[in-house]
């Protein structure tokens, strides 16, 4: 039995290039020294925004034998400031110097009046927000020249002033300022324990024509809440949201997002192999 | 409302607690605590990444301490937390003056820090020289964007290669007079070594743009003919290095 991909008819995204992992220093020598199972790296953008030396010299020479995508974690999109001019040029230079399949940041804001927060801080979700974001978004876009993925954050705390929820947010987000979505499947779980949502409801909501990428990761269960500490293994629920994910957009480019508590390249290359399992068996149909 | 919440997480001012919905489970409070906890965690943990020895030498209590101490005085105004730690040494000099060798291992463990990745620039070696032919001893010189040059007044250069080497600290000493040390990036690898007087004189009027024939001259005058082999060892050195390049 076929069945049609979801989202073909307005389908907006670029090619599908697989599995993928973010890189980190760790695990630089393991790049270096031979071929990996991995069709594409993600790299965090500020890390390589330095004048020069190691982490430029490692990036150059690693770029020449995989894609990469670029991941921000300062562009501020949901900033009620104008967008930081030079931060824009440093990450012009570096998509120059990279040459990414593409370039994503967060629904979030990191600061204001010169003070930053260096975290992914969150928004309210009004029509207001939704206006300057999608404002910035056209900035950014026409700035680099390309579309740009948006992610969704983990979130602790809901605003006030929200008066709908993140997936509405983001469809609109994404529709109306033509960009894409990158979709942690992890931060999904986070924000739905912490706010008492379902995450299928979550995913229903999505433009799935408009899913570029697909982030997992690991978490920390508090109890009462659950923070999103990038430090441990994808776990049960997760998989599971993913294969449902996998089940509503067919193939899309997936990744291991691990930020601490690093373990052996080996380790993440087989959490990545079961990423594979689980969207070759919901996403056979499509193949079919 | 950014400016407001923003507040709360820095300051942790209970005015951002009315922004967001509370709730029996979790709380506003405890919701906003996370991340006032990630606020000070991501800045205390890149003072820990980028001054390791120090951390090393003053334990996890103390350092801890002394980072968010530095923390509360300090809001991030930097969209890269690359510079963050700029202004650690001089507060640890400030804020502990009876403790000299804070300042200073951080003012190492900065340099270093900084070398890692300064600025590519190709600098002047054996071949590079050779190519320019005789007339590059009269071209202005300058040092390579990793070089820094730091005077110590105590023997915190050993301390840090203890801790460096995992081994136990000497007791701090103070000095009969200062110690330069020239620190520069030596392929990818950060590096640092004591310099002689006279040295470190040489390398100060070589990054004030002085050719090499210039600093053989202002050398010999200070210190007679016999300086001339001397000179013309440290080039040596500084070419096998890379600390040395063009200025033009
Ligand atoms: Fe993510």
């Amino acid at each position: 039995m076929s069945k049609t991909m979801p989202g073909t008819k307005d389908r907006n995204t670029l090619a599908y290039p697989g599995f993928g992992l973010g890189l980190r220093p760790d695990h630089y020598r393991d790049f270096l020294d031979g071929p990996q199972p991995v069709e594409w790296l993600e790299i965090i953008s500020e890390n390589f925004m330095v004048p020069g030396g190691k982490p430029l010299a490692m990036l150059d020479a690693i770029r020449a034998d995989y894609p990469m995508v670029l991941h921000g974690v300062s562009l501020s999109i949901g900033s009620v400031e104008p967008l930081d001019r030079g931060y824009l040029a440093e990450l012009k230079a570096l998509a120059e110097r990279v040459e990414p399949l593409w370039v994503s940041d967060h629904l979030c804001w990191t600061g204001i009046n010169a003070h930053n927060s260096h975290d992914l801080l969150p928004l309210p979700y009004d029509a207001p927000t939704l206006d300057c974001v999608i404002d910035n978004i056209s900035r950014v876009q026409d700035y680099l020249g390309r579309r740009i993925l948006i992610e969704n954050p983990s979130s602790y705390v809901t605003f006030r002033a929200s008066d709908r929820s993140e997936w509405e947010f983001l469809a609109e987000m994404a529709t109306r300022a033509d960009c894409l979505l990158l979709l942690d499947v992890n931060n999904i779980y986070v924000s739905a324990r912490n706010h008492g949502f379902h995450p299928h409801d979550y995913l229903v909501g999505l433009p799935a024509g408009r899913v570029q990428q697909i982030h997992l990761a690991g978490h920390s269960d508090m109890g009462d809440y659950v923070i999103d500490t990038h430090d441990a293994d994808v776990c049960d629920a997760v998989w599971e949201l993913y294969a449902d994910a996998c089940g509503l957009f067919g193939p899309v480019a997936t990744m291991i997002e691990r930020d601490d508590d690093i373990p052996p390249l080996a380790a993440l290359i087989a959490e990545l192999d079961h990423a594979r399992a689980v969207a070759a068996r919901m996403c056979e149909p499509y193949y079919v | 409302m950014q400016a407001r919440f923003l507040t709360g997480v820095i300051d942790g001012a209970a005015v951002a607690e009315a922004l967001i919905v509370d709730d029996d489970i979790v709380g506003a409070r405890q919701r906003l605590d996370i991340y006032r906890h990630n606020y000070r965690a991501s800045l205390t943990g890149v003072l820990a990444d980028h001054f390791a020895r120090l951390l090393a030498y003053l334990g996890d209590e103390q350092f801890g301490r002394v980072a968010r101490a530095y923390v509360a005085a300090h809001r991030s105004s930097t969209r890269n937390l690359r510079y963050y730690g700029g202004e650690f040494a001089a507060f640890l000099a400030q804020n502990f003056p009876e403790d000299g060798e804070l300042a200073e291992l951080a003012m190492l463990d900065g340099a270093l820090r900084a070398a890692f990745d300064a600025a590519d620039v190709a600098a002047l070696d054996a071949a590079r020289v050779g190519a320019l032919g005789d007339g590059w001893i009269d071209r202005a010189l300058s040092l390579h964007p990793s070089v820094r040059l730091l005077d110590f007044r105590y023997n915190s250069a050993a301390i840090w290669s203890a801790l460096d080497g995992d081994r136990e600290p000497p007791p701090v000493t103070q000095l009969p007079g200062r110690v330069r040390l020239l620190i520069w990036r030596c392929g990818q690898q950060p590096s640092f070594r004591s310099l002689s007087m006279d040295e470190g004189a040489a390398l100060d009027q070589l990054a004030a743009g002085c050719s090499f024939t210039a600093l053989c001259a202002r050398t010999i005058a200070v210190a007679g003919d016999r300086a001339a082999a001397t000179v013309a060892d440290w080039l040596g050195i500084w070419l096998a290095d890379g600390i040395l390049v063009a200025a033009d």
